[in-house]
């Protein structure tokens, strides 16, 4: 029986059923229950009813999805009482393909030819797919294999920064830089935002597994830009938690780079990068934006741009007597993780179609298998909150952003919508997010 | 034991009309039921009609359109040349008539003469005793059928024919009812003849003179003879049903009519003319069509309604999940399956996947499988699965008709529709015989979801609001219409007369014998209001959902139900399954068996529990509908038929927390506003209410507290918002708002001078239940200016048990808005304990007519699906499949209060310079579970800045139960 509150993702070639890997909790499913799990799936497909998701009472669910009619990737998700989203198991079976395809490139995948070379070609996917898996971003906030937008940072006084990044990616022959710091994207060139989100936040993902090395050249294959030729990944730790990379091509040399470029262009801004690490480990939220003392967590994302920023203040800014203790940052996170997907299967729309029109014909008839609630409104919903024994969620779209904000109960109901659009104005004022 | 009980049964019914008339004298509203005592008297004299629909198993579903609609369904029927049945069947086997009927027969209708008693039984084939017949009763109709006879009849026709007297059929409705109770109009006015038929026939002197011709002299007007327009003067009456009529035997002929019935009339038509006079050329006039719902009740004409869903896909099935390897059969797994659509074979041909997941699932996740989506002909199709033992019940819809969300909701409503039928999904599937009665028991539930305005006339006033629907369907509540307290006083006593079973013979001091049934207990709704109940929650719960499934709610919100008689055994819930609290206290429910009586009459309907075993005699066989308890319950309700009038005014009051239309608070240019004033009924209201007492008292009193109370824009001009437009100091808006009220022609007041009608209205129509506490309805008009303010709202169940001054505490109460504008647009409480919820009536929403609002109130009830689906999951594991549910909730915790602001704009913006106008209102739902677990869904527009709690307790003031 599977684990609670555990995720197995199983893969398999899509005509033959053959199972490639399976990653997740500790006790892999017996091979007959994976192949029942496939059966059922094919069996539907060739009787012309394409099985897509199911759930049971306990909240375990089942998710299906077979990507350029090659690859069978399933997600089972365990019972319990922090079940999985139907979203989030969705997005994960997206993330893991994208994976895949940004380390081997979609033809390696889609044209197969030998089954057991691709198994082995696969393992080098598995710290990435298990990064994924493991979901130990979210105590730290990281959003973005969710939301499907990059989680920034937004330093003090990003000008300086931005000025060095864009000579030092010019200086390496490319147009594709970005600034990470604490995991987080701080800066990027004008390319890089271009790039499809799901890019930047696997790109993002990626770097930070290589926190321990301080330069390296990887291949990588852009899932949506181009998926079939290679690009070099060239990336530096500037300090600890601080990386710069860029995307380039066969030129120049990583040593090169590393040798006479980074110290170049970098270390006249050591001091800079400095006092960004230190407002990092606070707040990805610049200091000079004020939040109500009696907000617990907030997510803001810029639908145009797909960036979001999130901030879970660590402790009271203005203590009271009367506030309830703040539980731990990971239990906020996870709140505010709950309640974006609530508010976006619901009611607020969430940018899928329009960021990635060029995507292939199996994603946009996989996007009517979502079943669209909020089609069902006659008029447009912009915001909403709910009330729980914890706290108190409001969530609110205008045309350009999202806030989703967790506080306290203290809260009165009925100003939490200024409470709200104080917080958007602030964050939105301050930093031009 | 049997024939024991027949005795018994014989006598009790002849003084059963004796007790009908002692509860004449014991009524407090003599006149009335006296009058409504005398409507009945015919069932008494004769079998009741609906006996020959009783089925084999005791069941009936009986269902008669009231006069007017009953007659245009003939005329088509009869055109269509088809049977004109005027019932459900369920069966296809005729009902089967016990052995004894003949001794029974001789017992009561000893008097009449046996050729009539044939004659009778050809009219109205509606003879059957009333008690209990024996399972194994064997059919002893083959006496009965003088058919060849008459069809040598319908031979010689043809000869008449060509002797140039052309004979004609022709089908009239007849009702005796009409006539009421008195003895059969004197053969000097024209008798039956004349008086049912409508046929003038003047025999001139000859008395003696046997079997004179019945030449017609002359048709009544209105008269069933004159309304089908073939019956001319001259002609001559051959023959009723195929029996022969003279002068000498019509009127006992007609006098065997028992009930409601189509008769078919032979006419002799004579003359040069008579040739043209041809049966086609007599196309029934254009009639209003019947509705779909009527038609598939009746069971007829489901082909049709099936076909235009059949591309939809959409399929039930009970699947056997053990699977016995031995038999090689095909499909052997399919316990049930509906419909056979092509749609629905290809679900059936993936039902493996169902049957695997469900399986596979539990081994894996240790939780039963709910539901699963699938792509099918690139519709994405919700599957919902419920397992009892070995056998699991599948069920896929669409998902644009039933999301995600709710689907459990829907697969709960039908199995414990289905247990309280048939006690088990086992026993309602496993049983070759049930399957015509499931076929259409899933075409209506199908029809229902799939295509809910096809079953409705199209009048109602939320034909396509799905989520309107599913989402009130879905309360484990029944809708509840608040009444005046008299009113509901009088309600209370007569149900609770009935439930007293004291009646007559019944009580048990009479006889040695015990009592066929307990009464459980009852409730009645009045247009689909429940306006009473004394049910146990779960049982109201129970009788609702078989109501609901069968539309029986929808129903009688219209004019159509001439008579409505449904009997069969249930399993109710909380009875069957006995819960481990009342094991823990000592007591159990005895062991006993249930039955369903529901009778309805016009608007009204009442349900009726009644219990064999326990505590009366245990009952044998299948028990078909006892006629006593018919009876008793036709006749409460002919009683409680004096109080149509008083709830009938509840209904027109305005509503009782005021509503407002969302189109007011939206300027729009393409709407002409002069047009909306005209058709206004509250403004037509307004003026009759201003006119007839002294226009200058009233109107200053009304228009100068309506300005203080409500608000008035005056001629300031509308602007989005309108908290901003309410500076207006009242003294202004008394001369404006005259001014407004006569002029009405600028069309920036007048949507407002709309809203403030309720003032006026409520006034006038709270002078009902204002005279109602003794001091003559008529001064209650000038009693009211005593007030500070006017009572703004309907304050009638209210107002008498408080002193003044809490009274005019209470108006403000019951404006649940606060500011000066009324900003609620809808809302629906549940108050779950007693099982009932509050929403705005049918009449109040189609009142607040406009082209934003009915898409506003869809927009809620989809909503509220989102809402209340959110409350589900942070409630405590109800007992579902046996399974308990983690404690602690998942995701968010549980959810106590949620809210979503939405944004409309007007449709149609012509004007390219301005950004068109918004308008944003709130749908919040709360749940509240202290004191009394309650839920609460408003809908208001955003300018105030309002506490829920509050509205939430103020509304549930008014819900006086």
């Amino acid at each position: 029986m599977l684990q609670a509150e555990t995720v197995q993702l199983l893969c398999l070639t899509a005509a033959s059923g053959v199972p490639l890997f399976s990653r997740g909790s500790s006790k892999q499913l017996p091979f007959s229950v994976i192949g029942s799990l496939n059966g059922v799936h094919m069996f539907g497909a060739g009787q012309g009813a394409l099985l897509s998701s199911c759930e049971t009472e306990r909240g375990s669910r089942v998710v299906w999805r077979v990507f350029q009619d090659s690859l069978m990737l399933i997600a089972v998700s365990g019972s319990g009482n922090n079940a999985v989203s139907k979203l989030h198991l969705h997005r994960l079976l997206e993330n893991t393909w994208n994976c895949m395809v940004l380390v081997l490139g979609q033809d390696e995948l889609a044209n197969m030819r030998n089954v057991e070379r691709l198994k082995r070609e696969l393992r080098s996917c598995y710290r990435l797919i298990d990064r994924l898996l493991e979901r130990r971003g979210e105590d730290q906030g990281f959003m973005g294999d969710l939301t499907h937008c990059a989680d920034c940072l937004l330093p003090s006084h990003p000008a300086i920064l931005q000025q060095a990044l864009d000579s030092f990616t010019q200086a390496a022959n490319s147009e594709f830089g970005c600034l990470l710091i604490q995991g987080r994207v701080a800066l990027a060139t004008e390319k890089w935002w271009r790039l499809a989100p799901q890019e930047v936040v696997l790109l993002s993902i990626l770097v930070n597994l290589l926190s321990g090395v301080t330069s390296c050249d990887y291949p990588v294959f852009l899932p949506q830009g181009s998926p079939t030729v290679a690009h070099r990944l060239l990336c530096f730790q500037l300090l600890p938690s601080a990386f710069v990379c860029v995307l380039c091509g066969p030129s120049p040399s990583l040593h090169h780079v590393e040798s006479e470029l980074v110290g170049c262009f970098w270390s006249p801004v050591v001091e800079t990068l400095r006092g960004c690490l230190e407002q990092g480990e606070r707040s990805p939220l610049p200091p000079s934006v004020s939040l109500r003392w009696d907000v617990q967590a907030l997510l803001l994302i810029n639908r145009e741009t797909r960036r979001s920023v999130g901030a879970c203040p660590r402790a009271r800014s203005h203590p009271s007597s009367e506030a309830q203790p703040l539980s731990s940052p990971g239990r906020r996170w996870e709140l505010l993780r709950h309640f974006y997907t609530f508010a976006v299967t619901r009611y607020f729309t969430s940018e899928e179609a329009s960021t990635s029109p060029d995507s292939s014909t199996s994603a946009t008839a996989h996007e009517s298998l979502h079943e669209e609630f909020s089609g069902g409104f006659t008029h447009q919903p912009v915001q909403c909150y709910l009330v729980t024994d914890e706290c108190k969620c409001y969530g609110l779209q205008t045309p350009q952003h999202q806030l989703y904000l967790l506080t306290d109960l203290s809260v009165p109901t009925f100003a939490l919508r200024s409470v709200a659009t104080h917080t958007l104005n602030a964050v939105t004022a301050t930093t031009g997010f | 034991m049997a024939s024991s009980r027949l005795e018994k049964r014989s006598t009790v019914r002849e003084e059963g009309e004796k007790s009908e008339e002692f509860g004449v004298n014991d009524g407090s509203d003599t006149e009335s039921t006296a009058s409504s005592y005398s409507y009945s008297d015919y069932s008494n004299d004769l079998e009741p009609e609906w006996l020959d629909d009783v089925q084999k198993n005791g069941e009936l579903f009986y269902l008669e359109l009231s006069e007017g609609e009953e007659e245009a369904v003939l005329a088509q029927v009869a055109a269509s040349q088809s049977a004109a049945t005027n019932h459900v069947r369920f069966s296809e086997k005729e009902a089967e008539i016990i052995t004894d009927e003949g001794k029974k027969r001789k017992d009561s209708n000893a008097k009449s003469e046996p050729k009539l008693k044939k004659l009778a039984k050809i009219l109205g084939r509606k003879r059957r005793p009333s008690q209990r017949r024996g399972v194994d009763g064997k059919d002893s109709r083959t006496s009965q059928q003088p058919a060849s006879i008459l069809k040598n009849q319908t031979g010689q026709r043809a000869g008449l024919v060509v002797q140039q007297l052309h004979l004609k059929d022709v089908c009239v409705y007849l009702n005796p009812k009409k006539l009421g109770s008195t003895s059969p109009p004197p053969p000097e006015k024209g008798g039956l003849l004349e008086a049912l038929l409508g046929v003038v026939h003047r025999g001139g002197d000859s008395k003696g003179q046997m079997g004179e011709r019945l030449v017609i002299h002359g048709l009544v007007p209105h008269s069933p003879a004159s309304k089908c327009a073939q019956i001319l003067i001259g002609d001559a009456l051959v023959a009723v049903d195929d029996v022969d009529v003279t002068s000498e035997n019509i009127e006992r002929v007609l006098s065997c009519i028992p009930g409601p019935t189509q008769v078919r009339l032979t006419l002799e038509t004579a003359g040069a003319g008579g040739g043209e006079v041809d049966s086609a050329m007599f196309r029934p006039r254009a009639l209003p069509q019947v509705s779909q719902l009527v038609r598939l009740l009746w069971g007829e004409d489901t082909m049709e309604l099936q076909m235009s869903v059949a591309h939809i896909p959409h399929i039930v099935m009970y699947l056997s999940l053990k699977l016995d390897s031995e038999s090689s059969q095909e499909e052997q797994e399919i316990l049930y399956q509906y419909p056979l659509s092509e749609a629905a074979a290809q679900l059936k041909g993936v039902r493996g996947i169902f049957l695997t997941l469900c399986d596979m699932l539990e081994n894996v996740t240790g939780g039963q499988i709910v539901s699963s989506s699938l792509l099918l002909r690139k519709q994405l199709v919700h599957v919902g699965y419920w397992k009892e033992g070995a056998n699991l019940l599948v069920i896929g819809l669409p998902a644009d008709r039933v999301p995600l969300l709710h689907l459990q909701t829907v697969v709960e409503g039908v199995v414990r529709t289905l247990r309280v039928m048939y006690g088990s999904l086992d026993s309602a599937f496993c049983e070759a015989e049930n399957s015509p009665r499931l076929d259409h028991f899933f075409c209506l539930f199908f029809q229902q979801l799939i295509q809910p305005s096809r079953l409705s006339d199209g009048s109602g006033p939320s034909s396509a609001d799905v989520s309107g629907t599913l989402f009130l369907d879905g309360l484990p509540a029944v809708r509840w219409l608040t009444l005046p307290p008299d009113i509901k006083v009088e309600v209370d006593t007569v149900l609770s007369d009935f439930e007293s079973s004291d009646f007559g013979e019944m009580s048990e001091d009479s006889y040695d014998m015990r009592r066929l049934y307990v009464t459980l207990g009852s409730c009645l709704f009045y247009k689909g209001y429940l306006i009473a109940n004394h049910l146990p929650k779960e049982d109201l719960l129970d009788v609702c959902l078989y109501c609901q499934h069968y539309c029986l709610l929808a129903l009688a919100t219209e004019q159509r139900v001439g008579q409505l008689v449904v009997w069969r055994e249930v399993f109710p819930q909380r009875r069957t399954q006995s819960s481990p609290l009342t094991l823990h206290l000592g007591y159990c429910e005895p062991h006993a068996r249930y039955f369903l009586v529901i009778v309805g009459l016009r608007h009204f309907m009442q349900c009726v529990l009644l219990e064999a075993g326990g505590c009366a005699s245990p009952a044998v066989g299948s028990p078909g509908p006892d006629c006593i308890y018919v009876d008793q319950v036709k006749a409460t309700l002919l009683q409680l038929e004096s109080l149509d009038s008083a709830i009938e005014e509840r209904l027109c009051t305005p509503p009782t927390p005021c509503l407002s239309c969302a189109d007011w608070f939206l300027p729009s240019a393409t709407r002409d506003r002069l047009d909306g004033i005209g058709s206004s009924p509250i403004l037509n209201r307004l003026t009759a209410a201003i006119k007839p007492p002294s226009p200058s008292l009233i109107g200053r009193t009304l228009f100068g507290e309506a300005g203080s109370g409500v608000g008035p824009v005056g001629l300031k001009g509308r602007r989005p918002s309108p908290q901003r437009s309410l500076s207006d100091s009242g003294s202004e808006g008394r001369g404006e708002t005259a001014m407004t009220f006569t002029s009405g022609h600028s069309p920036h007041t007048t949507p407002d001078s709309a809203r403030r009608i309720p003032p006026g209205g409520s006034r006038r129509d709270s002078l009902g239940s204002g005279g109602s506490d003794g001091s003559g309805s008529s001064g209650g008009l000038f009693k009211i200016p005593r007030l500070k303010q006017p009572n703004p709202f309907y304050l009638g169940s209210l107002r008498k048990s408080l002193t003044d001054r809490e009274s005019e505490e209470m108006q403000n109460i019951l404006k649940l808005t606060a500011g000066v504008e009324n900003t609620l647009f809808h809302y629906v409480l549940m108050e779950t304990v007693q099982g009932i919820f509050i929403a705005p009536t049918h009449r109040e929403v189609s009142q607040l007519s406009g082209s934003i609002h009915p898409q506003l109130i869809r927009n809620f009830h989809h909503c509220c699906l989102s809402i209340r689906h959110a409350f589900q999951q942070s409630l405590p594991p109800r007992e579902r499949r046996g399974a308990e549910r983690p404690q602690a909730s998942r995701g968010l915790g549980p959810v106590k209060e949620h809210g979503i602001l939405f944004q409309c704009k007007p449709e149609n913006w012509t004007d390219q310079k301005k950004p068109p106008p918004t308008m944003t209102y709130w749908v919040i739902g709360r749940m509240v579970l202290e004191p009394v677990p309650q839920e609460f869904y408003v809908c208001f527009h955003d300018s105030v800045a309002e506490v829920p709690v509050e509205m939430a307790f103020r509304l549930s003031f008014g819900l006086a139960v």
